[in-house]
């Protein structure tokens, strides 16, 4: 159990960044920009969160096989391939989050600090991202326990290849499919606790969002 | 020192405005939704106009045909917003720290701003923990802290009670008067654009209009014409009487009952702001509260404004008053030019200004001759 435990932490590890880079970023892009076609980019960003996982995947499958620098990339059935199926899958979650999170920050204190003599990514770094904060932990909390849990993706566009692209959730399949069950319930244990200490890490950000200010 | 004149279109509202102004405080007077909130986004550098030229002490902050645009940060001119914009994840002593260049390590100098303002003791207040004036004095130190060559205010004080107005106005006078900047004040009250002003712009559909300074409006001749340029609401000279039930306003042809608090006899203004006036239904019996304060008009014209009707009602003394009423209150009383109806003026919609020779505290006018107390 422990090769695959340790691909998926390596997998969350390269996720995260990603997810509060790109997820992070595009939401944002959504909050505070205007440009054509902004809402049609919004429904494309929530694909992922009603699409069942198999035809998400078997589209990445075409469209980076059929792709001719992608192709050569070497990214199908591999690790990197493992990280865009959790990023993916964990993406809507964080872009919706990262939306509403500096959806909610008053544009009016932004403008003050910048008739205070601030440049904009002062004003980003000391105003916006401070007052977006918990909202934006809410949204990384739950998307990196979804991004922990991918099983159809990475499936398809990574295969589940014991040692090499076979995450916890892979592995649970696996054990299942052998009626190994002993082994199935202590991974499954493992995702479940993690689970849990998303969903109390969430619980603790917006009770400290209700109570004080004076934490941030 | 500071020369504006822009135009700029948002939406189907047009803006259209020319400014000049010395060491001096401005006011910017206009009721609501007359541009003048967008007027201060614009000097401000927020939103950029369509055309025009905006030069602040020799500096070019804006200029549509050398294409400058100075962005807000360089500007150096300060704004004081309607709802103050604190951070509210900054203590008092940080959110005056934030304007100063080094930020957080200026505490000492931060703390003097809040000595300045009389908040030393908050420093580690939330705005959150803060009641709305020293919200508002935290907010001005702020805006002072960053030192701007201009300070614009856009109704700072409109959400706080009478006294405490009073004082925040006096300080705002003294503490522009040391700083020798600028000042643009937006309002729609009267006793701020008389105790505030220097010089008053008035505002009126997008567009600035007559422009003069505060004391004609105390200038025997000019009176009448100056009060006609305000445009909106309706305004009254005279005396103020301490008679046995409480204070009264006694003017040329109007006389009505004051809400007393903090009043002197002497020579005053009476400012009704047309919605506070309320038009009488004839079938019902009429609020004890209103007093003597009860006229009756001919309707002389009738204006719609979208949700509410503007009433130009020619009283018997032939005083003509400005009232606004909602459309669906006017629909039900069937107004026609020339219909006689009859209207109140609560006494505590009546906003008084004290004039000279009633020793009122406020008073920063000396033109106006003194007149011999009434009562």
């Amino acid at each position: 159990m422990l090769p695959p435990l340790l691909l998926s932490l390596k997998v969350l590890f390269f996720t995260v960044p990603l997810l509060i880079l790109l997820g992070g970023g595009a939401g944002w892009l959504l909050a505070r920009r205007e440009f054509p076609g902004k809402e049609a980019c919004s429904l494309l960003a929530q694909l992922p969160l009603i699409l069942p996982p198999s035809v998400m995947g078997f589209y990445l499958l075409f469209f980076i096989g059929k792709t001719p620098l992608l192709r050569e990339m070497g990214i199908l059935f591999s690790f990197p391939a493992l990280v865009l199926g959790a990023a993916v899958s964990a993406s809507p979650i964080m872009i919706q989050a990262s939306r509403a999170a500096f959806a909610s920050v008053d544009r009016e204190l932004e403008d003050a600090a910048r008739t205070l003599g601030k440049k904009e990514s002062t004003v980003f770094f000391t105003v916006t991202l401070p007052l977006a904060r918990r909202t934006l932990l809410v949204g990384l909390a739950l998307s990196a326990a979804r991004a922990l849990g991918d099983f159809g993706v990475s499936l398809m566009i990574a295969g589940n290849i014991p040692g090499r692209t076979q995450t916890l959730p892979l592995y649970i399949y696996n054990q299942v499919e052998t009626l190994n069950f002993a082994r199935a319930h202590g991974a499954a244990l493992l995702l479940v606790g993690a689970g849990l200490a998303s969903l109390y890490a969430v619980r603790m950000l917006e009770e400290g969002r209700n109570g004080k200010h004076a934490s941030c | 020192m500071l020369h504006a004149d822009f135009r700029d279109a948002a939406g189907s509202f047009s803006l259209n405005v020319s400014l000049d102004l010395g060491a001096e405080t401005g006011v910017l007077f206009g009721r609501s939704g007359s541009g003048k909130s967008l007027t201060l986004r614009v000097l401000a550098g927020l939103r950029t106009p369509v055309e025009g030229r905006i030069t602040l002490g020799g500096r070019v902050l804006f200029s549509s045909s050398e294409r400058i645009h100075i962005p807000p940060r360089d500007r150096k001119v300060g704004l004081l917003f309607q709802n103050l914009a604190l951070f509210p994840h900054m203590t008092a002593l940080e959110n005056v720290a934030f304007a100063l260049p080094q930020g957080k390590r200026e505490r000492a100098k931060a703390g003097e701003w809040l000595a300045r303002v009389k908040m030393a003791g908050f420093e580690d207040r939330l705005p959150e923990k803060l009641s709305g004036g020293q919200r508002q004095r935290i907010a001005l130190a702020r805006a002072l802290a960053a030192e701007p060559d201009l300070l614009l205010l856009d109704e700072p004080f409109s959400a706080l009670d009478g006294p405490l107005r009073r004082s925040l106005r006096r300080e705002l006078r003294d503490i522009r008067r040391e700083a020798g900047i600028p000042m643009v004040y937006v309002t729609h009250q009267i006793e701020d654009l008389c105790s505030l002003g220097d010089r008053v712009t008035v505002m009126k559909d997008g567009a600035t209009r007559e422009s003069f300074p505060v004391g004609r409006l105390w200038e025997r001749g000019a009176r009448g014409e100056a009060w006609n340029a305000l445009g909106w609401g309706n305004l009254f000279r005279g005396g103020i009487v301490c008679r046995e039930g409480g204070f009264r306003f006694e003017g040329d042809t109007v006389s009505l009952d004051l809400d007393g608090g903090g009043l002197f006899p002497g020579e005053g203004l009476v400012f009704v702001a047309p919605d506070r006036i309320r038009i009488l239904y004839p079938d019902l019996p009429v609020d004890q509260d209103l007093g003597n304060n009860i006229f009756t008009a001919a309707v002389e014209e009738i204006v719609p404004l979208g949700s509410s009707v503007r009433l130009y009602l020619a009283a018997d003394d032939g005083t003509v008053w400005q009232a606004e009423h909602s459309s669906g209150a006017y629909e039900a009383l069937r107004l026609h030019p020339g219909s006689r109806v009859k209207f109140a003026v609560p006494p505590a919609a009546a906003e008084v200004w004290m004039g000279p020779g009633s020793g009122a505290p406020e008073f920063n006018q000396n033109r106006a001759e003194n007149r011999p107390l009434r009562s």
